[in-house]
């Protein structure tokens, strides 16, 4: 048999012509396969229990896309360019059921790119079956119920919000450190705020401490008086009350024309909400009051994607004419992790996304502070610092009093009457 | 379980069911004379808290203005709603149905009409404006904001029972709520004594709102739907078509409330619609409903 042989030239020419063949055939089905926008479908609530809350974190993410696509889009690695992005989003009223129809719609109908939660826990609980059933990445700014994140999912992953297991560790390590014996623990009946309580009591109960009062009330309860003074009766030095902002609007103003005093009083949404509680209950009821300060009330100055508390505030205030509060942050940020999670996918499949979030976890910083997730999907980077709210001319400000590496002041401990 | 405790959630829920009895008055009166359920009972009464939150917002009045600025609201509105809408109900064949879906509608709209003026977020009413102190019962403290909003739904209730009981109105309101064939064969203007029954209902939904933001915290525009349910468990559980059974039924709700507030909270919510299922079960016309013989 006569052997074909190919001299060294024709072989090179014939492999650079391969090779740019190849290239080009890359390029080409790139380019073709390319969308045109990136659509991130979300669902927001204009009425209903979480509307303020949802309505921020959607206005964050919303800031978010107005400026990268001020520059372009973001860019995607799996196409080797940049893409401007489409926010599709539908209102779900604060409802359950409507929100679960409206997330299906999201997968099913427009085939949206990546799937973001609404805000909180309720809302988010009826995204993660569905996701996972479509195999469809769920970023989720805020839903932070400690259920979510019981097994490993690469369906799932919690970007803003530490899970609500570990929210109240720093608390419950402060009351420890502050020596109060005698807790009292309300709570709303649902995960997120039932999580919290659990791990309160669990960390707690380590310290030798057991709550004297430890009970759950309806999500929607609205008046206080009575089991205020129920609570009374068991003599605490300190009451935490774990609920939404309706909650603790009603609970606060309800401490203060009770005529009670307790030594500690603690809520949650102050630290979130902090300039729609003094409209509500006012700087004189708030004062002396516990909480979790969240960004930007409490600043990280080096971060590494996006800005940093201080430049956030600055632009958003430019762009949207208000301040920004912790939702408006939690919805920029949502918007940072996806734009990093899509630079760095090797393909455009939401198995590679997992896996990019994956891989920024614990190297990434934002203006919320530590990025960290773990297999489960749930964000443990920052935990939340304990701060009270202490007067200040017809106001009050933050101190950051727990852990004692990030205080900015001492806490006043017991509270004075007023 | 101490008896102060006991007291205080029994003078607690007396208040509380007073004010109920307000709150689910005017949706009595309007079913009671007309057949029809207005399933935007709730966002009238909401409709009064902001009436009054905007008063102290922005003429810095005391909220109780809100009382007059209610009942003036209720006409004004009341009337053209009426006269759009109730004739037309009352021609249908199945008024009862079709009031459902209307005014269904008509909350939904009054939903998106609140948010669009007001946004979602809580809105208060200043303490101090009703008060700012508590008064003690029998050694109880309430705040002086709960006395108020039970002395001004007693007053709004008597004023009611009056109107039925010492007004030519009053007894044709009365007749209407008997039988209203009867009362329009005997020459009552059903029309007009109708129009105005579904004003004071509007009226006393109104008023109630004006305490709402002292007696739940906030008002917001998504509470409303949850208000006209409480309300109906309310009527329901006093006595449907009876204005004056609310009362009991409030009484009945608020102490209920209270009492599950103490020793089982996590099921207080509960209350008005375990109540209400009893009540159905046992007594279909309600506490002070005629006895419906079964047959």
């Amino acid at each position: 048999m006569r052997r074909f042989r190919l001299k060294w030239p024709v072989l090179a020419i014939f492999l650079v012509a391969a090779s740019l063949i190849g290239t080009s055939l890359v390029h080409t089905a790139r380019a073709a396969t390319a969308p045109s926008q990136i659509k991130i479908g979300t669902l927001y609530a204009s009425s209903g229990t979480f509307a303020v809350a949802s309505q921020g974190q959607y206005q964050g993410l919303k800031y978010w896309a107005a400026g990268v696509n001020k520059t372009g889009g973001i860019f995607v690695k799996a196409y080797g360019k940049k893409i401007p992005v489409k926010i599709i989003a539908y209102d779900d009223q604060s409802n359950t059921s409507t929100a679960t129809t409206l997330y299906n719609q999201l997968i099913t109908q427009d085939k949206v790119d990546v799937l973001v939660a609404d805000f909180g826990s309720v809302l988010t609980s009826v995204a993660i079956p569905l996701a996972e059933e479509h195999h469809m990445l769920l970023v989720d700014p805020t839903g932070s119920g400690a259920n979510f994140f019981t097994k490993k999912t690469d369906y799932l992953a919690d970007v803003s919000i530490p899970a609500s297991t570990v929210w109240p560790i720093p608390l419950a390590q402060f009351i420890l450190q502050q020596k109060i014996k005698r807790v009292a623990v309300i709570y709303d009946s649902n995960d997120f705020d039932a999580s919290q309580a659990e791990t309160l009591k669990s960390v707690l109960a380590k310290g030798g401490v057991t709550p004297v009062y430890y009970n759950g009330v309806p999500t929607t309860e609205s008046n206080y008086a009575v089991l205020l003074h129920t609570i009374a009766a068991q003599r605490p030095e300190a009451v935490l009350e774990f609920g939404y902002a309706p909650n603790d609007i009603a609970f606060l103003r309800d401490l203060a024309s009770s005529g009670l005093h307790f030594n500690m009083t603690f809520t949650i949404f102050p630290g979130q909400l902090l300039a729609l509680l003094t409209k509500n209950v006012g700087a004189k009821a708030l004062a002396y009051t516990y909480t979790y300060p969240t960004p930007p009330l409490v600043r990280h100055d080096v971060v590494n994607l996006g800005d940093n508390t201080a430049q956030f505030v600055k632009n958003f205030t430019a762009a949207m004419h208000q301040a920004p509060n912790f939702l408006d942050a939690a919805g920029y940020n949502t918007g940072l992790i996806v734009q990093d999670m899509i630079a760095r996918a090797p393909a455009f499949t939401q198995l590679d996304f997992h896996q990019a979030l994956m891989n920024m976890s614990g190297k990434t910083t934002t203006v919320l502070g530590d990025f960290k997730i773990n297999e489960n999907g749930a964000q443990l980077g920052e935990l939340l610092p304990v701060a009270q709210l202490i007067p200040q001319g017809q106001g009050v400000k933050i101190v950051v009093v727990y852990p004692p590496g990030k205080g900015t002041g001492k806490p006043i401990y017991p509270a004075p009457q007023h | 379980m101490s008896t102060s405790l006991l007291a205080y959630a029994l003078i607690g829920g007396i208040l509380y069911g007073i004010f109920f009895a307000l709150v689910g008055v005017g949706l009595n009166l309007i079913f009671g004379v007309m057949r029809m359920i207005n399933l935007a009972h709730g966002q009238f009464v909401l409709l009064g808290g902001y009436g009054a939150f905007l008063l102290v917002q922005h003429l810095h009045l005391n909220p109780i203005f809100g009382i007059p600025l209610a009942v003036a609201g209720a006409i004004v509105v009341g009337i053209p709603l009426y006269f759009a809408v109730v004739p037309r109900l009352q021609a249908s064949r199945d008024p009862e149905m079709l009031s459902f879906i209307l005014f269904f509608g008509i909350a939904q709209m009054l939903d998106a009409v609140l948010t669009m003026i007001f946004g979602a977020n809580q809105r208060s009413l200043p303490e101090t404006a009703l008060g700012g102190g508590n008064i003690g019962v029998l050694g109880q403290q309430f705040p002086d904001s709960w006395w108020v909003g039970a002395a001004a739904s007693l007053l709004a209730i008597g004023g009611l029972y009056l109107y039925f009981t010492r007004t030519r109105l009053g007894f044709a309101t009365r007749a209407i709520m008997a039988n209203r064939e009867e009362a329009l064969a005997t020459g009552i203007d059903v029309e007009r004594v109708s129009a105005i029954a579904f004003i004071t209902g509007l009226a006393l939904a109104g008023i109630a709102g004006v305490f709402v933001p002292y007696l739940l915290g906030s008002i917001s525009p998504d509470i409303g739907n949850e208000l006209t349910t409480t309300s109906f468990a309310v009527i329901i559980i006093g006595s449907l078509g009876n204005p004056l059974g609310t009362i009991v039924g409030g009484l009945v709700f608020g102490i209920g409330t209270m009492y599950m507030q103490t020793f089982f909270p996590s099921w207080s919510n509960l209350v008005p619609y375990a109540l209400l299922v009893i009540i159905v079960l046992i007594r279909p016309s309600g506490l002070l409903g005629k006895a419906v013989r079964v047959t």
